[in-house]
């Protein structure tokens, strides 16, 4: 088993390769793009187990792995594609979570920006992206880009996200709210 | 006894024999008048020693037995009176007693009659009380549940009323929210939400 301080010299190996690799190809677009497809594939891997063991797996050559790699994501960015067929080839998909969490820092860290998840049940207008960039910029005292998500499981209203902070403004958790209120035996507050 | 039985008919015999020798002397001849009723000497002389022997005869043997008779029954009725005495003595010092316990008895019996009371009345508090006490607990435990009912289907409405009025808000504006509107919605909750940063 390798030693832990070598581990986290290996993600930090690949999440700087990713982002300097996504930043000299393609800017603020492409790194967030990479950062979005590898959450994507971070949803895969989550339910698809069986992708997550071929990856890792030695009864395979590295050829294999790195092959299978590409062919499953062919198609996503080449910084990812490339990423994920050296991590494959080296045994170390199982890495890939906290790699995408070190993307994640060193956007802010190194590219000094961030990235905002925003999520709403319809498509933001261009006034509301602006609302909503100058609060997340006023909040986080830096550049933000947004990444939005239509979900219309929310009902309504919007969350932000970006890292491990979060705001929930939907309206499916102000009726939680509500309904846990309304269900204390003095009727609560709305 | 015998000796005495032996002399009366002694006696007896004597007079018996008395007056068989002479019965013709004696009613041979009545006369007429005063002389019907005075007795004649030739009569009365043989009478009266008749009499005398069996006065004397009577005397010696038939007198002595007859008062040891009376005697013997004198004392029969002394020691009969002396016993009934002592028996009525011994009554009344036995109604005396009896009345002297019965006293007691009544006194006691009043006693325990008033110890009964007392203890049945100290019982009866007592059972009051419980009784009482009893019943205040059913009362107050039909209060509690009954509170706790109420309490529980109000909480049972109120999760009811509450779950119905998020349905109903949730399909209100899931259906009748325009885009423009669900927009207005943001943009209103991005201003009023907590910061990121914080």
């Amino acid at each position: 088993m390798a030693n832990r301080l070598v581990i986290n010299e290996t993600i930090a190996a690949y999440a700087n390769a990713a982002i300097d690799g996504a930043n000299a190809t393609g800017g603020r677009d492409a790194v967030v793009e990479v950062r979005n497809q590898m959450r994507q594939i971070l949803g895969f891997m989550a339910t698809n187990i069986d992708l997550r063991l071929s990856l890792d797996n030695e009864a395979y050559t590295a050829e294999e792995r790195q092959a299978l790699a590409g062919n499953v994501f062919d198609g996503y960015n080449p910084v990812v594609k490339e990423l994920l067929g050296v991590m494959a080839s080296r045994c170390d998909a199982a890495l890939f979570r906290r790699v995408v969490s070190l993307y994640e820092d060193l956007i802010e860290s190194k590219l000094n920006f961030n990235v905002v998840d925003v999520t709403t049940v319809v498509e933001l207008d261009d006034n509301l992206r602006t609302v909503i960039t100058n609060k997340a910029e006023s909040d986080l005292g830096r550049d933000c880009v947004l990444v939005e998500h239509i979900d219309p499981s929310i009902q309504g209203g919007i969350i932000l996200s970006t890292g491990d902070r979060y705001v929930d403004a939907s309206v499916r958790t102000q009726f939680d709210k509500a309904r846990i209120a309304l269900k204390k035996k003095d009727g609560g507050e709305c | 006894m015998n000796a005495h039985v032996r002399n009366c008919a002694s006696g007896m015999i004597a007079f018996a024999a008395a007056s068989a020798a002479f019965p013709v002397c004696a009613f041979a001849d009545e006369g007429a008048g005063i002389n019907a009723i005075l007795p004649q000497m030739e009569e009365f002389i043989p009478m009266l020693v008749a009499f005398i022997i069996l006065w004397i005869v009577l005397a010696k043997f038939g007198w002595p037995l007859f008062e040891g008779m009376l005697n013997k029954r004198e004392e029969t009725i002394k020691n009969s009176l002396e016993k009934s005495e002592e028996a009525r003595q011994e009554s009344e010092r036995l109604l005396a007693e009896y009345r002297e316990q019965l006293e007691g008895a009544k006194t006691q019996a009043q006693q325990i009659l008033n110890n009964a009371k007392l203890t049945g009345d100290a019982l009866e508090k007592e059972i009051t009380a419980k009784a009482q006490a009893e019943a205040d607990a059913i009362v107050d435990k039909a209060r509690a549940q009954i509170e706790q009912e109420k309490e529980n289907a109000i909480k049972e409405l109120q999760a009811t009323m509450a779950d119905t009025s998020i349905a109903v808000a949730s399909r209100l504006i899931g259906e009748d929210f325009s885009d423009d509107e669900h927009r207005k919605l943001i943009e209103r909750y991005v201003k009023e939400a907590g910061s990121l940063n914080g």
